[in-house]
């Protein structure tokens, strides 16, 4: 990874330099999220009207544990969480597509590597980084696993890979926060 | 025009039921980093750095902070544009027990 992240120029432009590799996996990862996100998707919606406001028939929590994280229950209650899901769940679906995209398409339409985000800009950056992180961190199962026990997985384990992606995203994400900082 | 007593019993009951807080709640979680969480709280809620910085600590170490109050709706909201960017939020009754 040669990429030194992103810095902050003048009052609205946050900029950062890819290599082709790096530009390559953050595309990917990208589109993991959005055919991921998309696998959750109604289909054969018996209410077209339902489901062109916003209404699912989803009212249980996805069965994968990714898509769990990325669209977790608003309530400790089983049926008020259902219920909530019903209403919110594609609208959040979209959202969280939209921030994926958005770094896709800045990621694609980069041809020298170069990324010019702007504040709102950013935040979709962000909060597509951060989607990948969480859904690496349960693939990882940072839940269980401790810092040590990640950084001592073995050279051929592929979760080593995983675990490699996954800090370079926090790095990342966290060079793009300070610089976002540094107005306020 | 003058109500009867039931109305004005049952208008000061639904008064005092509504007023009853939610609450948006944060639970700490392994992944998000830590200036991450800060940096969103400063966003959704035009929290100053120092008061976002607080509740950050608040959720690091003791697993949870309560991040905003106010009506079931307005709960709702903030924990959907808290999921939205990640963070793992769920909304209360102000008196459940945490």
């Amino acid at each position: 990874m040669t990429s030194e992240g992103f810095k902050r120029h003048g009052s609205n432009s946050y900029i950062a330099e890819f290599a082709e590799n790096e530009r390559e996996i953050l595309i990917n990862l990208a589109e993991q999220i959005i055919e991921l996100l998309a696998e959750r998707i109604d289909h054969g919606h018996e209410d077209p009207l339902a489901a062109m406001v916003g209404i699912t028939s989803h009212d249980s929590p996805p069965e994968d544990e990714v898509l769990h994280r990325l669209l977790p229950n608003a309530y400790q209650d089983q049926a008020d969480s259902a219920e909530f899901r019903r209403y919110t769940e594609s609208t959040l679906r979209n959202k969280k597509q939209a921030h994926a995209m958005a770094m896709r398409m800045y990621l694609k339409s980069a041809a020298d590597g170069i990324i010019d985000l702007d504040h709102d800009g950013a935040n979709a950056w962000l909060g597509a980084v951060n989607d990948i992180r969480l859904a690496l961190g349960v693939r990882l199962n940072v839940q269980e696993r401790t810092q040590d026990e990640l950084e001592l997985l073995a050279p051929d384990d592929p979760l080593r890979g995983v675990y490699i992606v996954y800090g370079w995203l926090g790095w990342l994400q966290e060079g793009l926060i300070e610089a976002l900082m540094d107005e306020s | 025009m003058v109500k009867t007593d039931t109305k004005i019993e049952e208008e000061i009951r639904a008064i005092f039921s509504g007023d009853t807080p939610w609450v948006t709640i944060v639970w700490d979680d392994p992944v998000n980093l830590m200036t991450y969480v800060t940096y969103v709280l400063m966003e959704l809620f035009g929290f100053s750095k120092a008061k976002a910085h607080e509740l950050m600590m608040k959720v690091h170490t003791e697993g949870k902070a309560v991040v905003s109050t106010g009506s079931r709706e307005e709960m709702e909201h903030d924990v959907a544009r808290l999921h939205e960017y990640g963070l793992w939020a769920t909304l209360q009754r102000g008196d459940q027990a945490l």
